[in-house]
C-alpha cells in the first residue's frame, strides 16, 4: 500500500511540469506581451504598472529563464500579489514590517469553494445512489425509463439557467431564501443559532442546484455499475443459496457497484471546481470562481495564474485521494500493485 | 456510414427524436434573417420590456429589442460555435489519437500524459484564462473550445486503434506490403468511425452549454450581437421584472442541447454491435 502511495505522488510530479508548461504557455499567448494586452484593455494603465509586470514574470530574460522562474515560484507557491486589490497576496497571508497579516485572497475563497463542492457532492451522492439503485431493479420497467429521461434533461440544462429559474422562483417571487452573498448583511449582530440559520439560507440554492445538475451522471454511473454486477456469478449463488433479495442487492451487490464511483467522484473534481465559476458569480458568493472570474475581467494575471495552477494542484491531489481510497477499498488493486 | 446502418440508427426512438429536434433547430436559425419578425439589434425605446404579445411573441429586452428575432439570430451562432468548436477538437483527437494508436512506443506514452495533464487543469478555468490573455470574440470561443476539448476523442482513437491494429485484416494488408498511411486511412480510420460520430454528436451538445455559459458571463459573444447565453445575462439583470428574458433562451439552450444528447446517445444504442445483441 505503502509503494503504491509512493509511486502515485511521484507521478504526480511529471503532471505538474506538464501544467506548469501549459500554464506558461498560456501566459505567453498575448498578442506581443502581456503589458500590451493590458494596456490596451486598460487605458489608465500607466508606464509603472507595466514595468511591474515585466519585473513579475522577468519579461525581459530569455524565454527559457523565463520558465525556470515561473516554474520555481510554482514550487515554492509564491504567485506573488494581486494588480486589482491593492497589492493582496495572491496565495497566503504576509507579514509586513509592523507585524499585521494580510490574507492571500486564495487562502479565504478556497475554504468557500470546497464547503460548498463537498456538501453539493454529499447532496448529489445520497439522492443519486438509491435513483441508480432503483433504475437497474427495474431495468426498462417505468421507473428506469423515468430515470434516464429525467437524467437526459439533467446532462442538458444549463445549470446557471437553472440556477436563474430557481433564483427567480424560491428568492423573487416566494421569497424563501436570499440570492446573493454568503451572510446576511445584519449577520454579525445575530446569535449563534441564527447565524448557522442565516449562513444554511444563504448556502442552499448554490449547493443544491450544481447538485441537480450533477445528479445525471452519478445516477447512471450508479445504474450501469449495478446492472454489471447483477449478472456477475456471485449475484446468482447468492440468491441460488435463498438470500432475500434485499441482503443480495444491498450487501452483495451495492458495495462491488459502488467501487468504482471513488474514481468517478475524482474524475469529476475539475468540473465541479471550474463550474464553480458561474454558479459563484451568479449567487456572488466569494469562492474560487468569483474570484478567478473578476480576476479575468479585471486582467489580473498574477490571480488568473495563481488560481489556474491552484485548481490543476486541488485536481491532481483530488485524483490522487480516490486512488489511494481505491486501493484502500479494493484489495484486488492493493495486491495488484504490491506484487 | 452507410444507407441501412443510417436506417437502423434512427429507428432508434432516442435517436429519431433527437434528430428531428436538430433538424427543426438548425432549420430556424438558417433561415433567421427570412423569418424573424424584427431586427434582432433594433432598439426600439418605446417598447422596453414588454411581456409576450401578439406584436411580440416572446416579449422585449431592456432595449425594446424583439426577443424572438434575438434568439432566431442568437441560435446561429450557438451553433456555428458549437459545431466549429467540435470540428477543431474532433481534428485534433483524431490526429493525435491515430498517431498514438497506431506507432505505440514513446509517441503513444507523450500523447497519453499530454492528455493527463490537459484533463487535469479545470477546463472552464483553462478556458477562462485563455480568453483572459486573448479578447472574448466568436472566433477566439471557437478555438479555445476547440482546443480544450479534445481529450476525449484522442483516448476514444487511440482505443479503436489498439484494438483494431490486431486484426487479421490488418494484418493481411500490412503483410501485402500496404504504407502506414494506407492502413490509418482506408483500415483503422473507417472502422473507427461510429463512436467518433457519436464522440462529435454528443461534443456539439457540450460545446454549445459551454459557449452559452460564457457568453452568460459576458465572456463569450460579445454584444449586440445575440447569443442564447447573452440574452440570459440580461434575463439575470431583468430577472425582477422581466422572466420571458430568462425562460425562453434557457429553454433554446435544453432543447438543443437535448435535442444533441438523445441523437448521440441513441447513434450509440443503435450502432453498439454489443447492445443489440443483448436485444
Amino acid at each position: 500500500m505503502l509503494n503504491y502511495i509512493i509511486k502515485r505522488i511521484l507521478w504526480m510530479i511529471p503532471m505538474l511540469i506538464g501544467i506548469s508548461l501549459i500554464s506558461f504557455f498560456i501566459m505567453h499567448l498575448a498578442p506581443g506581451d502581456i503589458t500590451n494586452n493590458e494596456a490596451s484593455f486598460n487605458p489608465k494603465a500607466s508606464e509603472e504598472s507595466r514595468q511591474k509586470l515585466r519585473e513579475i514574470y522577468h519579461l525581459d530574460k530569455p524565454i527559457i529563464v523565463q520558465y525556470g522562474l515561473w516554474l520555481k515560484r510554482m514550487v515554492i507557491l509564491d504567485f506573488g500579489k494581486s494588480f486589482a486589490s491593492h497589492q493582496k497576496p495572491v496565495f497566503w497571508q504576509t507579514q509586513d514590517k509592523d507585524g499585521n497579516i494580510t490574507k492571500g485572497m486564495i487562502q479565504e475563497a478556497l475554504p468557500i469553494t470546497l464547503m460548498i463542492n463537498l456538501l453539493g457532492l454529499a447532496i448529489t451522492l445520497i439522492l443519486s445512489i438509491p435513483l441508480g439503485i432503483i433504475a437497474a431493479r427495474h431495468h426498462l420497467g417505468w421507473q428506469d425509463r423515468s430515470i434516464t429521461l429525467f437524467n437526459f434533461v439533467g446532462f442538458s440544462i444549463p445549470g446557471f439557467w437553472l440556477s436563474l429559474l430557481l433564483m427567480y422562483w424560491l428568492g423573487v417571487v416566494n421569497n424563501w431564501f436570499p440570492i446573493s452573498g454568503l451572510h446576511s448583511l445584519n449577520y454579525e449582530s445575530l446569535d449563534t443559532w441564527d447565524k448557522i440559520k442565516d449562513t444554511f439560507a444563504h448556502l442552499f440554492l448554490p449547493v443544491v442546484i450544481p447538485s441537480i445538475t450533477g445528479l445525471a451522471g452519478i445516477t447512471l454511473f450508479v445504474k450501469n455499475g449495478m446492472l454489471d454486477v447483477l449478472h456477475q456469478d456471485y449475484i446468482t449463488t447468492a440468491r441460488a443459496k435463498g438470500l432475500n433479495e434485499r441482503k443480495v442487492i444491498y450487501t452483495h451487490a451495492l458495495r462491488n457497484a459502488l467501487l468504482p464511483l471513488i474514481t468517478i467522484i475524482g474524475l469529476s473534481i475539475p468540473g465541479l471546481i471550474g463550474g464553480s465559476v458561474i454558479a459563484e458569480t451568479i449567487f456572488a458568493i466569494p469562492g474560487m470562481g468569483k474570484l478567478f472570474y473578476d480576476a479575468v475581467l479585471m486582467r489580473d494575471f498574477p490571480v488568473v495564474m495563481g488560481i489556474l495552477t491552484i485548481g490543476s494542484a486541488l485536481t491532481l491531489v483530488g485524483n490522487l485521494l480516490a486512488d489511494v481510497a481505491y486501493a484502500w477499498a479494493d484489495p484486488r488493486v492493493r495486491r495488484g500493485v504490491a506484487r | 456510414m452507410n444507407i441501412p446502418l443510417l436506417k437502423k440508427a434512427l429507428s432508434n426512438p432516442l435517436a429519431l427524436s433527437g434528430f428531428i429536434i436538430i433538424m427543426v433547430v438548425l432549420t430556424l436559425s438558417m433561415l433567421a434573417p427570412f423569418i424573424a419578425p424584427y431586427d434582432p439589434n433594433d432598439i426600439n425605446v418605446k417598447a422596453i420590456l414588454l411581456e409576450p404579445s401578439p406584436q411580440h411573441w416572446l416579449g422585449t429586452d431592456g432595449l425594446g429589442r424583439d426577443v424572438l428575432s434575438r434568439m432566431l439570430h442568437g441560435g446561429r451562432i450557438s451553433l456555428l460555435v458549437g459545431l466549429v468548436a467540435v470540428g477543431i477538437s474532433t481534428i485534433i483527437g483524431v490526429l493525435l489519437g491515430s498517431v498514438a494508436g497506431f506507432y505505440r512506443g514513446w509517441t503513444d506514452t507523450f500523447i497519453m500524459r499530454l492528455v493527463d495533464v490537459m484533463l487535469s487543469i479545470p477546463s472552464f478555468f483553462l478556458i477562462l484564462a485563455v480568453i483572459a490573455f486573448l479578447t472574448p470574440s466568436i472566433t477566439n470561443i471557437m478555438i479555445v473550445i476547440g482546443l480544450t476539448s479534445w481529450m476525449g476523442v484522442a483516448r476514444l482513437v487511440r482505443a479503436e486503434f489498439l484494438s483494431i491494429r490486431e486484426r487479421e485484416f490488418v494484418m493481411a494488408s500490412r503483410t501485402l506490403g500496404a504504407k502506414d498511411a494506407r492502413l490509418i486511412f482506408t483500415h483503422l480510420l473507417p472502422n473507427s468511425l461510429t463512436p467518433i460520430i457519436v464522440s462529435a454528436i454528443l461534443g456539439v451538445a457540450g460545446a454549445v452549454l459551454m459557449e452559452s455559459g460564457l457568453s452568460f458571463l459576458g465572456l463569450g459573444v460579445q454584444a449586440p450581437q445575440a447569443s442564447w447565453g447573452n440574452i440570459l445575462t440580461d434575463g439575470k439583470e431583468y430577472i425582477q421584472f422581466a422572466w420571458w428574458l430568462s425562460l425562453f433562451p434557457g429553454l433554446a439552450i435544453l432543447v438543443t442541447v437535448l435535442g444533441y444528447n438523445l441523437l448521440g446517445e441513441g447513434l450509440r444504442d443503435a450502432l453498439d454491435p454489443r447492445s443489440n445483441a443483448c436485444k
